[in-house]
């Protein structure tokens, strides 16, 4: 019975069986890709986001339905339509929180809290993005290069709690592999444990798009997911940096992109290009630690000042803003900070906004 | 004979799982950041390479010993290394051609003199502190093949498919699912890419294409290691034996791959140096007559052994070759762009320890390490070295030396990593933008690692085509501090050559 079981399965294809089977695979496949290639260009529903989130009361999360397209042409987009809908004082809600105190965990809840809670930004069933900044696999979290994994951990559980469906966490390092730095940094660890994914950049996801705000930048390749998801949170530390002075949310977003070093050459207006098209719903900074010198990288303990600080805004402008007060400048001296603001991406002038500072 | 049957199945079980363990850490110490333990366990139980870094080193090497095991098993049982272990060896005979399998000549059998004769050629450069021709080891041409050909290609064709098919919607779940496996664990991020990719290629499929002239081609007239395991075979004790009932059906010498059968009008006998103990010819005598058993003399000597004028031949073929690739112009002007691994001090040691075997190349996160061409002269060939500009030394990582069966590169900790200075950077001022083009850019700065940073920036204001003034950060390097990593080489955003360059001095 074995043998006679052994010689059905030894029926071979001939060549000519395999090649037509083959092409008819191949014809398949070739058909799949065309038709989905005619259908993109007449969707209508890809629209690129020409504004921020139109009022800070409503949810900033993009609809889930919403799809994206690299082939879009900036005709689809309106640029001409004022792209500062944001108006600090028509919101009752805090428009920047600040919250000291010596647990990360504790202030990061409460500079959420102080902004209306995280199902402001997260909705039930929201496929959300967290991007800290884990730059490389050099050094642990003490030495503040890397965002702090409590405030990442404790970011992924309140999103969670609020019903997100999927959290995830990223960031491209460009010294070591990803899985290297994301352990090092500590944030793989405390993310598992929180209940979120570490993602590794896939090269594949990544895809042209058009920037139709961007002065000096008309396209750059960004990855999908990161325009994709429902809510996008940026989690930058904040730290020195010797061309623009300071890394802060801004900055953190080149991490989402391909061939960042290419940026470097008008840093300011690219990067407020840049945020023109990323737009993330929530900037939130982690200054518990600050590396005040040879950032971004870091290495010396002499170079860390403990400021036990979290920063927390919808508007990624304003973060900043505050931000570089820790090092003793404003928003006026980082370069993409204010080009991002005269793009109308955000507010520079803390004096005129909401802030809540809380000291816990 | 149905006994045999089954312990031939075994055989082949065996063969899938050490080929298996091959290829799974191959992948598991590809792109990981801290080498397990067993990374480089096929290495340790070969005793070519073992035999040969000794001699050359003069030292007893503890982390070889474990080759001991291999000699053991041969000293007992014979070539079993060939027929059960060795990867490359399973894998020659997987691949067999049709045509082949209808021919019955074998080549002529004094070419399995060359095999000796490598293996002698070797012993004598090893002797003399050479280790050029380990290259040709088979286990360092499977790594070799698998590093810089196999995976490489593997790497390009998956993401290359899954870069076309990912604009199709309805296939982004499942290929989402297959990068959240694949990425990181398996494949790398950045495509790898290697030197002499083609040629170490070409090598490969060539030593895949000999079988169609004869089964395991390789295994039989090629394998230096084959020839160091044979000697030892010669002696070993247990051996498949003829008995005296044979009716000369000589089926056994047909399913011999290695052709370990000789045949003559008289007799019928099995040739240990040659038997790789794969049992096939146990299983195929119809009489029960072939059976494995002890025997307590050496083998008889064959046609194809060494002579002693062969011997002699190998040794002056040994010294003149050395007295070629000792006199190379390399060795007296050294290549400033020869970079090695961290931690590797002493070219001439190197040189005398390094098993050729592209562990390193493995292992190393980010492509750095290549096989060399002529940088280090013919005497390295196939010796890695780091090139900058296609992958820069992590900061935060020690895999390479964790790697290195014979400790050519010698096992160090981070912190004494991050000491070891393996070149200087040199700012190229007629390409640096900021420097020759009144362009701002601090890439190198920002990159390096360095905790005080190795470079430094020095603010300039300069006119620029429009003759507006800019205010530019130009970068000087603080040679002092500098351990030649090579990240701001890496990142430097100009097309081709960068405006920094690392060198050994």
């Amino acid at each position: 019975m074995v043998a006679k079981l052994h010689k059905v399965s030894r029926r071979r294809l001939s060549r000519r069986e395999f090649l037509k089977l083959g092409g008819a695979a191949t014809a398949s496949a070739l058909l799949a890709g065309c038709a989905g290639q005619a259908v993109s260009p007449t969707d209508t529903s890809i629209q690129a986001p020409t504004s921020l989130p139109t009022s800070l009361l409503e949810t900033p999360a993009r609809a889930p339905t919403q799809t994206l397209n690299p082939t879009l042409t900036s005709s689809a987009g309106t640029p001409e339509e004022s792209p500062l809908p944001v108006t600090p004082t028509s919101a009752n809600l805090t428009y920047l929180a600040v919250a000291h105190g010596s647990d990360p965990e504790t202030i990061t809840k409460t500079a959420l809290a102080a902004l209306g809670g995280i199902e402001r930004f997260v909705k039930s069933g929201n496929n959300v993005i967290l991007k800290p900044n884990i730059c490389t696999d050099y050094n642990p979290p003490e030495y503040a290069s890397t965002t702090n994994p409590t405030v990442v951990a404790t970011l992924v559980k309140l999103c969670l709690g609020a019903g997100a469906r999927r959290v995830r966490v990223m960031d491209n390092p460009f010294g070591g592999t990803a899985e290297s730095a994301y352990a090092i940094s500590g944030i793989a660890e405390a993310v598992k444990s929180a209940g979120g994914e570490m993602e590794v950049m896939s090269p594949v996801k990544y895809a042209r798009f058009d920037i139709p705000q961007g002065k000096d930048i008309k396209s750059w390749e960004f990855y999908r997911d990161i325009l994709e998801a429902d809510v996008l949170i940026n989690v930058p530390i904040a730290k020195h940096h010797s061309l623009a002075r300071l890394t802060l949310g801004g900055k953190n977003m080149l991490g989402v992109i391909n061939s960042a070093n290419m940026i470097h050459q008008n840093l300011g207006q690219r990067i407020a290009d840049l945020l023109s098209r990323i737009r993330p719903a929530l900037t939130v900074i982690d200054a518990v630690r600050i590396l005040v010198a040879h950032g971004p990288t870091g290495g010396s303990l002499n170079d860390v000042k403990q400021t036990n600080t979290i920063i927390a805004s919808p508007d990624i402008v304003a973060a900043d803003a505050y931000g570089t007060t820790l090092f003793g400048l404003t928003g006026a001296d980082i370069s993409y900070v204010k080009a991002s603001a005269e793009m109308g991406l955000g507010t520079l002038d803390l004096n005129s906004i909401k802030v809540e500072e809380i000291n816990g | 004979m149905d006994k045999w049957a089954r312990a031939r199945r075994i055989r082949q079980g065996v063969q899938i799982v050490f080929f298996a363990l091959f290829i799974y850490l191959m992948f598991a110490t590809v792109q990981q950041r801290v080498a397990p333990v067993l990374a480089d366990l096929f290495f340790r139980l070969n005793p070519l390479s073992a035999l040969g870094a000794m001699l050359a080193e003069r030292t007893w090497l503890p982390r070889l010993a474990l080759a001991l095991i291999t000699i053991g098993l041969t000293l007992l049982f014979g070539r079993v290394w060939c027929g059960w272990i060795c990867p490359l060896g399973s894998l020659l005979e997987w691949v067999s051609f049709r045509k082949r399998r209808k021919k019955e000549t074998s080549l002529y059998p004094r070419l399995r003199t060359v095999k000796y004769f490598l293996f002698a050629t070797i012993l004598v450069l090893a002797v003399l502190g050479n280790l050029t021709l380990l290259a040709l080891d088979p286990l360092a041409i499977l790594t070799r093949s698998m590093t810089t050909v196999v995976i490489p290609s593997l790497n390009y064709a998956i993401t290359a498919i899954e870069k076309t098919l990912y604009p199709l919607h309805f296939l982004q779940p499942a290929l989402d699912w297959l990068e959240s496996w694949l990425r990181g664990p398996i494949l790398p991020i950045k495509q790898p890419a290697f030197a002499q990719s083609i040629l170490i290629g070409l090598v490969f499929v060539a030593i895949l294409g000999l079988n169609a002239l004869a089964d395991r081609f390789w295994c039989r007239y090629l394998c230096p290691l084959g020839a160091l395991l044979g000697l030892l075979a010669k002696v070993s004790i247990f051996r498949p034996v003829i008995g005296t009932a044979c009716n000369h059906c000589t089926r056994c010498a047909l399913v011999c791959r290695p052709g370990a059968v000789e045949v003559s009008p008289e007799t019928v006998s099995i040739t240990p140096s040659e038997c790789t103990v794969c049992l096939d010819c146990l299983a195929s005598c119809k009489k029960e007559e072939i059976r494995f058993q002890p025997v307590f003399r050496p083998a008889a000597p064959q046609e194809y052994d060494l002579t002693r004028r062969e011997a002699l031949g190998a040794m002056g073929v040994g010294l003149a070759s050395l007295l070629l690739l000792r006199t190379d112009l390399r060795n007296r002007r050294q290549n400033p762009l020869l970079i090695r691994p961290p931690g590797v001090n002493d070219e001439n040691k190197f040189l005398s320890s390094c098993l050729r075997c592209t562990q390193c190349m493995k292992i190393c996160p980010t492509t750095a390490l290549q096989p060399t061409f002529d940088q280090a002269g013919l005497e390295g060939f196939w010796t890695p070295v780091l090139v900058p500009r296609v992958g820069y030394c992590d900061y935060g990582c020690t895999a390479c030396g964790q790697v290195c069966p014979s400790g050519a590169i010698p096992r160090l900790t981070l912190e004494e990593k991050r000491q070891e200075v393996i070149g200087k950077a040199n700012v190229n001022k007629s390409r640096c933008l900021p420097w020759a083009s009144a362009t701002p850019c601090i890439v190198c700065e920002e990159m390096c690692p360095t905790p005080q940073k190795s470079i430094r920036l020095e603010e300039a204001t300069v006119l620029n085509a429009e003759d507006q003034p800019v205010t530019v950060q130009r970068p000087h390097v603080l040679r002092e501090l500098c351990i030649g990593c090579g990240i701001c080489e890496n990142h430097c955003p100009l097309e081709g050559e960068a405006a920094i360059l690392v060198a050994i001095y």
